[in-house]
């Protein structure tokens, strides 16, 4: 009797399980979805070695692909350049890898890579240097080869540094050519101040000024082992693999690296109106705000879910959704790892409703530090990350990078799951409170290029306007020949 | 004994097994995807394209219309990608409170809207009756934007975490992704076939608005953007290729409701729509749903194909934009579409002339002569589903012009009709052919769409796989074959940026 009441029970509820599991009619979009759970994240095993020169690795194996990649910072960057010389970085960076070794010139080196499909890369950007090598897993050895023998015994000729030189007065002489980049730049410099190595732009005279003597001393001041961190991740065995690298970089030597603070913001909230003229373009570039923040604020979690908001929910579903007014439209408070971003908030709009869109703008970052957010904004702005957390998890390549930048700028290897945490936390209370602290709507920087004979109104609707004139300085004469 | 038999039977398998693995590396890759590989075909004709892979517990979904800028015809170019736009506004269900209600107010807006472009139309329009017509469309517009739940679409999927939610539009096709949690794919089920099943164009003259503010940014204000709509202008006559996916502004401005309308009953028709559907997926599973989501939109016959063909160009073509800007340069020649027998040399061709530092126009233009600061070669330009362009691009060094790099890319040229290409630029062009697939192919998300492409496109989502072996069969007497056949003056367009005074 028992046993058939129970192998009853149990057939009724294989056949209710099975009936409930598949389901026989569409749901609609709006209709209750119940989600099973969902199947658990792999975390990649990641082996930290550190050779004897210093040299720091972070290896992943990934086998379902034939190719090794790996990606390096270096502590360094264009913010250590002195200011006569901007630039120096960027050409020291280029010039490293194209000026060829002691037994190799670039040109032979461009070569034997680019046969290979093979890519070993090195620049160095504001905050730091990087070094890169993207294989298929047959030329690791060949690619590891070259690397070291670029590091270690660089040759900087001349033929290639003026070729870098060449190419950064292009890009000087081109600079004005795009509005979009004019007003990033320039929105920059309002911001950080137009001598700051993080807004800065290089000059004929300071690319004029830079040596081979300077490019040596840069790569001598930096590039070592022990100044350099790698992550390393494709098909290979983790252990096989520091040894190859032991093998060819373990050969680099290290050095004295003296690392100079980062330079310092100080920024002081000012009301200003700019303008910069282009009158050849029909659409206004509007850049509005002030100085962002650090990432290891304890309020980032509530600034990111602000963030969110502000971007989408009131910025892009007004400005560009219910006036048509723009395509690209956001308010986003930037925060990096050391150094403070930029809060900013963009347009692109035609002329005619240039000041139009800035007083919309303008109404939305007053509004979000004046009213708290809805329960609904606020649940799909935390939803909207929880629930794409799981894609910070999709790829090797992104865990072990992310673990390397968080080595590199000084952050706890689980600052992510930190955000995540506190992102779970935040209320419309925080929302607010935030926003008042952070956001200064009435001490804002505006920026506007564009034509400005087509504009609604005259943007000194906003104030007193400063024109910013973006003459690119001419090239230094060269001294007079004596006779 | 027969244990032991097995046993080293077992054994000298897998040692064979390692000799042909060790050889065959990026083979063994596409091998192994490919087989895992499963298609589905409802019975109204959408394909669904399945690979299962298990690397994080996601999918990506890659809906593929068959449809881009070169299937619009003048006084609806630009149409295809407000549809795209319009994709995102909802449906009968998602963005309405009311769609009774709304639907009827949004019909009324139509008439309006004609009402006034018939006015304008007029040899003499009414200046008093065009201002209350279009008082009473921005009132009535307003009404029937009380119905709207703003950008319902996109809440929905991204609350759901769509980390890439976003569609694009091409010359050849209009694309749709989203990429979810795997635990969610009947819920992308529910909302895509919603969507493409009564889509309901709302917001469809503020929608308009915003397109074409993206053509001033990405086009009009921009000497590059006018560059390239000018020379598709000029290298395509005839073809619908010579306009810019975006549209021109005057079509923008008078392209009707009704008109997206009927372009969405011509072109989304099931037959027409592909998708892929890459990640942690049971495919078993997602095509059960497909049937049970998809199978309900009423099957239609697949679009008439575009009638106009290209012509041989009759002489040389040359185009000049004047901007406030330094000199660009490119340079394209005419060939047959993707699917044709040349296009691996062509690709080989345009990767051993310009890609990459040590190809034969960087190392002369950029490292020898010093005339550039970059030149690229291109392939399948503007699209390539019809017969397209391999182009060339150079950007001057201060003091140097375009007609310094034109001398010297037409030298390169000749050079490539008469010399055999060597041994290590046909390997450059194959391994990086094969590394590209094999780097692309790792992301869900792209994987979705080369699987669609190459579908579509190619004809058959194998040869995504398959076609790894014919670039690899490229020869040196290919590549000058094509080059002759293909690199000659009559067949080329020439497109500059001229600097205007005070640049």
């Amino acid at each position: 009797m028992k046993n058939l009441t129970r192998k009853t029970l149990i057939l009724t509820l294989a056949a209710l399980f099975c009936f409930a599991a598949v389901s026989l009619a569409q749901k609609s979009p709006k209709d209750k979805f119940v989600f099973g759970p969902l199947n658990p994240i792999k975390l990649p095993q990641i082996e930290k070695v550190e050779l004897a020169n210093g040299l720091t690795l972070y290896l992943v194996e990934d086998h379902d692909y034939p190719t090794i990649d790996m990606r390096a910072m270096v502590r360094t960057g264009s913010v250590y350049e002195p200011a006569d010389k901007i630039g120096l970085a960027a050409v020291c960076g280029q010039a490293l890898r194209t000026g060829g070794t002691q037994t190799k010139t670039g040109d032979e080196i461009d070569k034997e890579l680019e046969t290979l499909a093979a890519t070993v890369e090195t620049g160095i950007g504001q905050t730091s240097g990087y070094i890169m090598i993207s294989v298929l897993k047959e030329d690791v050895d060949h690619a590891l080869a070259i690397l070291a023998d670029i590091l270690m015994n660089p040759a900087f000729r001349e033929e290639k540094i003026e070729l870098a030189k060449i190419q950064q007065r292009t890009t000087i002489s081109r600079r004005n050519d795009n509005i979009m980049p004019i007003a990033f730049r320039e929105f920059t410099k309002l911001v950080y101040g137009k001598d700051s190595p993080y807004a800065r732009s290089t000059e004929y005279s300071t690319i004029a000024a830079i040596t081979r003597q300077d490019l040596v001393d840069f790569y001598k001041a930096y590039f070592y082992p022990n100044n350099t961190i790698m992550a390393v991740w494709g098909d290979f065995d983790s252990k096989a693999m520091a040894g190859k690298i032991k093998q060819t970089l373990g050969q680099w030597k290290p050095g004295k690296v003296v690392i100079p603070p980062l330079p310092k913001v100080d920024y002081a909230y000012k009301y200003t109106v700019n303008f910069i003229s282009k009158p050849d373009v029909n659409q206004s570039n509007i850049l509005i705000g002030h100085i962002g923040g650090l990432m290891d604020n304890p309020d980032y979690p509530a600034l990111s879910v602000m963030n969110s908001i502000l971007s989408f929910d009131r910025m892009f579903k007004k400005i560009r959704t219910d006036e048509g007014l723009a395509y690209a439209v956001w308010g986003d408070y930037e925060a990096n790892y050391r150094h403070p971003g930029i809060f900013s908030s963009g347009a692109q709009t035609k002329s005619e409703s240039t000041v139009y869109a800035i007083e919309l703008m303008l109404k939305e970052m007053k509004r979000i530090t004046e009213q708290e957010v809805t329960d609904q904004e606020l649940s799909k702005a935390k939803d909207t990350y929880l629930n794409s957390y799981v894609f910070n998890f999709d790829s090797r390549a992104q865990i072990v990078n992310r673990l390397m930048t968080y080595a590199y700028f000084g952050y706890p290897l689980d600052f992510m799951e930190k955000v995540k945490a506190g992102v779970e936390k935040v209320t419309k209370a925080d929302v607010l409170r935030v926003a008042k602290e952070y956001l200064k709507p009435d001490k804002v920087q505006i920026l506007v290029v564009g034509k400005e004979a087509d504009f609604d109104k005259p943007l000194k609707t906003f104030g007193e306007v400063n024109v910013i004139d973006i003459t690119i300085p001419p090239p230094p004469q060269p001294p007079p020949q004596k006779k | 004994m027969r244990f032991k038999k097995i046993v080293v039977l077992k054994l000298l398998f897998f040692f064979a097994l390692s000799l042909v693995l060790l050889h065959s590396l990026p083979a063994q890759t596409f091998d192994t995807m490919k087989k895992q590989v499963k298609v589905h075909t409802l019975s109204n004709g959408m394909k669904f394209i399945v690979l299962e892979r298990h690397e994080a517990p996601v999918v990506s979904f890659h809906v593929y219309a068959d449809v881009g800028s070169a299937n619009e015809v003048a006084g609806i170019t630009g149409i295809s990608h407000i549809l795209e736009h319009m994709a995102f506004k909802g449906t009968k269900i998602v963005g309405t409170k009311d769609y009774a209600a709304e639907s009827k107010i949004l019909d009324e807006v139509d008439a309006l809207y004609d009402d006034i472009k018939r006015e304008k139309a007029k040899p003499q329009p009414d200046a008093a009756k065009i201002k209350e017509l279009e008082e009473n469309f921005a009132a009535l517009e307003k009404k029937a934007k009380e119905y709207v739940i703003n950008n319902e679409y996109f809440d929905m999927m991204m609350k759901e975490g769509d980390q890439g939610v976003n569609a694009y539009t091409s010359n050849d096709a209009t694309q749709y992704i989203n990429s979810l949690p795997s635990n969610k794919v009947e819920f992308w089920m529910a909302m895509t076939s919603d969507r493409f099943l009564h889509p309901v164009f709302r917001e469809f003259y503020k929608e308009k608005d915003v397109v074409m503010e993206e053509r001033r940014l990405g086009l009009e204000t921009q000497p590059m953007g006018k560059l390239l709509e000018d020379f598709y202008a000029t290298a395509f006559k005839a073809h619908p290729y010579h306009h810019d996916v975006v549209g021109h502004m005057s079509d923008l401005q008078a392209i009707t409701r009704k008109d997206v309308h009927d372009y969405f009953q011509k072109y989304y028709s099931p037959s027409n729509l592909t998708v892929g559907i890459v990640g942690d997926v049971n495919p078993e599973e997602a095509f059960r749903l497909a049937e049970l989501y998809f199978n309900r939109i009423p099957s239609g016959p697949k679009p008439e194909p575009i009638r106009t063909i290209e012509p041989e160009q009759w002489g040389e073509r040359h185009v000049t934009v004047e901007a406030k800007s330094q000199p660009i340069l490119i340079v394209g020649y005419h060939h047959p579409d993707v699917r044709s027998k040349d296009t691996n040399a062509l690709d080989a061709l345009a990767n051993i002339m310009g890609r990459g530092r040590s190809s034969r126009l960087y190392q002369v233009l950029v490292k020898d002569k010093k005339v550039a600061v970059n030149v690229v070669g291109i392939n399948g330009f503007p699209g390539d589903k019809f017969p397209n362009l391999v182009a060339f691009y150079a950007m001057p060094s201060t003091g140097h012009t375009s007609a310094e790099c034109l001398d010297l890319i037409e030298a390169e040229v000749e050079k490539i009709k008469q010399e055999l290409v060597t041994p290590e630029e046909l390997t450059k062009f194959k391994r990086g052919a094969v590394k590209s697939y094999i780097n692309q192919m790792k992301a869900n998300d792209n994987m979705a769409a080369l699987l669609t492409y190459a579908d579509v496109v190619q004809g058959d989502w194998t040869q995504l796989f398959d076609q790894i072996q014919e670039i690899n069969a490229v020869t040196a007497d290919d590549v000058k074959r094509v080059a002759n056949a293909y690199l000659f003056k009559k067949n080329r367009t020439v497109g500059e940026i001229v600097p205007e005074k005070g640049s």
